[in-house]
């Protein structure tokens, strides 16, 4: 909290505790339900006529339900690097940010796991990678990966939490009988006694040197669904360090725009301040310059052999039917991002945060062109098969199922902030105190 | 005039001929001719079933009729000797087997009718179709003389009472391969019983693969005779050279095996990061308890 001038305990406290849904939060928050529940019943539709109410084919046997799971796989990075590698870096002008980092990669690790549900088609199938998964198979990995860093995820999320829960709880009127429930549930028995805290301490430091493994285990996983398969665009030994960098990227994109609109609705300018936004800044464009050496590499070096099975595939790309939303992608998901943050005005909270929602929808744009476009360009084409199968554009229920999930992870960071302090309040005053010492 | 009148009634003709391209002027009650055969067929005389088959010429093309119902008897088409009914499946085929009720009919007498009736539908007019036999046997032997094994096959017919040989025979013998395969035993295609009711047919191929233990089944087929219908019969016998199924290939460890031959070094490994990794978590989550154990006894 380096920006933060001497702020008494009280005022911290009054300042970060949950604060009720405002008319603008109460209109975000049944937006977010409506879509919520639009794409259920698109959902119900396709459990009762089965996957044909999708445009998937035999070509394009993945869409847009597995492009969404590889972007909340990506996003979900975020949480080992604000949290973990921030934290294992003693990086103190990150704390106001780890529990908005930490929430955002639980919301996206929940939908990536209900996505691949609903991109099976039958979900009680789920249980036959129980009774019949084969440990050679990288989607038996996956779902390995994704539920470890689940838990964990949600451990670092509660772990810090403990101290604030006992605020809470001391704060009580402030807070309806239900959520004080919950509150004493969760952490009545949080006393901050030193014995307490020191295993609190010592878990957390364990957590963070375990996600950061588990967390780039996931990316890499996720990226050898697809590179593990001989296809023209996904046959590359770089695809590992490709998906950890754009993972990154997004997830700090995503930090940025969270950042912004938790500062600006929840008047917290005293505790996320310009600061925060100039230092993320120098993150993401470091972040972006590196995610775009990546993609560089992944696009300049087929293209320059342009190897005649690859060729239909990047042609798509680069000039062709994918054209519009590669180059989109490119430049509006990285180039432009960098030419801005390289400035300082482009570092101020606005510039900031639309920088965040230009990375954010490159990213969404970037995981579907690394998906389908590969599928309509098989080694070895099916014969005979109907015209519409050499083409996908998503049919309106997955588009409300995908439009849904995102919704529902946003649902999710919106029902947190809304339940508990979005900014660690401990921690905060614990950092409060320590400035002022070093100030006295 | 009449001609200018003749000239627009043709063209008013061919423009509502051509905008309507079903046939206006056809009757939308004429059906389509149903072709019902019906076969006898017995195997290793004993087993003996009916097959009746259903197709019909639909543009200019064959296509099995499925959903047929046929009505199947024996001699003649009283509900007494109704042999079952029967229904044509997606191949536009139905099979019946004799009832032990209609024993006493079928061992009457050495010669029999069998009757199939089709049921009317929207589509199709009922139709008929009959198939005469004679009962008969088929029996196959094997011969090894002067180092050459034969196979020898003799066709019995039912007269009245007695059995006599049923000459003129056309059949084809064979070795039975995988998936219904067959592979004749010599270079003839067919073979035809003499006055005795037998055929010898000699074994020209050699190294025949056969099961295990060597194993090979003998087949002779009579098919679509007219007076006896179709009889199979088979015989195992050991003139084939053992195969020992290699099935080391798919008992190998492998990334393509099944789950139960994972290679052991993916189980160390993923086993070894997800004890190790589930190990701290489950430490993690006893800390909690830890904690909480602490705050209450401070409390």
């Amino acid at each position: 909290m380096e920006n933060v001038t001497s702020l008494s305990s009280e005022k911290i406290i009054h300042d970060l505790l949950p604060q009720k849904f405002g008319k603008r939060g109460m209109i975000w928050t049944s937006v977010l339900i409506l879509l919520c529940l639009l794409g259920a019943v698109a959902y119900f539709r396709q459990l009762k006529n089965g996957l044909v109410v999708t445009n998937m084919r035999d070509y394009a046997s993945w869409g847009i339900y597995i492009s969404n799971f590889v972007f909340f796989v990506a996003i979900s990075l975020v949480g080992s690097l604000i949290t973990a590698i921030f934290r294992l870096a003693n990086v103190k002008w990150a704390t106001p940010l780890t529990r908005i980092a930490e929430i955002i990669a639980v919301s996206a690790i929940v939908f990536a796991s209900l996505i691949i549900i609903v991109d099976m088609g039958r979900p009680e199938r789920v249980l036959n990678l129980f009774t019949h998964g084969r440990i050679q198979s990288p989607i038996m990995w996956d779902v390995i990966v994704i539920s470890t860093y689940f838990v964990i995820s949600l451990l670092l999320l509660y772990f810090p939490l403990l101290p604030d829960l006992k605020i809470m709880i001391r704060f009580k009127e402030k807070s309806s009988n239900a959520l004080n429930k919950l509150y004493r549930f969760q952490g009545s028995f949080w006393n901050g006694t030193a014995a307490q805290f020191k295993i609190s301490e010592r878990s957390i430091t364990i957590l963070c040197i375990a996600i950061i493994p588990v967390a780039f285990s996931i990316h890499t996983v996720t990226s050898w669904l697809f590179a593990t398969t001989y296809r023209a665009g996904w046959d590359s030994t770089n695809f590992g360090a490709y998906f950890i960098s754009g993972a990154f990227l997004v997830g700090a994109g995503a930090v940025v725009v969270a950042m912004y609109i938790f500062r600006k609705f929840y008047q917290l300018e005293k505790y996320i301040t310009e600061l925060h936004f100039e230092k993320m800044g120098r993150i993401v464009v470091m972040l972006a310059l590196l995610y775009l050496y990546f993609n560089i590499n992944e696009y300049m070096v087929p293209a320059f052999k342009m190897k005649k099975s690859e060729e239909a595939h990047l042609s798509g790309l680069f000039t062709g039917d994918y054209a519009l939303m590669f180059w989109f992608a490119i430049v509006v998901g990285m180039i432009i991002p960098i030419l801005l943050l390289l400035f300082k005005k482009g570092r101020k909270p606005l510039p900031m945060f639309i920088v965040g929602v230009m990375i954010v929808v490159g990213a969404w744009f970037k995981r579907y062109l690394i998906v389908t476009p590969t599928l309509l360009h098989p080694f070895l084409p099916i014969q005979d098969v109907p015209a519409n199968y050499h083409h996908y554009f998503p049919s309106w229920e997955e588009w409300a199922i995908a439009i849904g999930s995102l919704s529902g992870a946003l649902l999710i960071i919106t029902f947190f902030a809304r339940i508990y302090p979005i900014i660690p309040i401990q921690e905060t005053i614990t950092e409060q105190h320590e400035q002022d010492e070093q100030n006295y | 005039m009449n001609k200018m009148n003749r000239i627009i009634k043709i063209a008013l003709a061919m423009v509502v001929y051509i905008a309507f391209p079903v046939n206006l002027f056809a009757q939308d009650s004429v059906k389509n001719d149903l072709n019902l055969s019906l076969g006898y067929f017995m195997n290793n005389n004993k087993v003996v079933y009916l097959k009746a088959t259903t197709k019909s010429k639909i543009k200019g093309k064959f296509v099995q009729i499925k959903g047929i119902h046929i009505n199947l008897f024996l001699d003649t088409d009283s509900t007494a000797n109704l042999i079952g009914k029967v229904t044509t499946d997606d191949k536009g085929i139905a099979k019946a087997v004799l009832p032990p009720a209609l024993k006493a009919v079928w061992d009457g007498a050495s010669k029999h009718n069998f009757i199939a009736v089709s049921e009317a539908t929207k589509e199709f007019e009922s139709t008929t179709a009959e198939a005469t036999i004679t009962k008969s046997k088929i029996v196959i032997d094997t011969l090894n003389e002067d180092a050459v094994r034969s196979i020898s096959i003799t066709v019995t017919a039912l007269n009245r009472t007695s059995w006599e040989p049923a000459p003129d025979v056309e059949m084809k013998v064979g070795i039975g391969r995988l998936l219904g395969g067959f592979l004749t035993v010599g270079e003839e295609a067919t073979y035809t019983t003499d006055s005795s009711g037998t055929v010898v047919a000699a074994l020209s191929r050699k190294n025949i693969p056969g099961d295990e233990n060597g194993n090979i089944i003998l087949v002779a087929k009579v098919e679509d005779n007219e007076l006896l219908g179709n009889l199979t019969v088979n015989k195992t016998v050991r003139w084939g050279e053992a195969v020992k199924s290699n099935d080391g290939f798919f008992n190998q460890r492998t990334l393509w095996s099944t789950r139960f031959r994972t290679p052991l070094w993916l189980l160390f490994m993923a086993y070894s990061i997800v004890i190790g990794v589930w190990g701290t978590i489950i430490y993690l989550i006893l800390q909690i308890f830890k904690i909480k154990k602490l705050g209450t006894a401070t409390t």
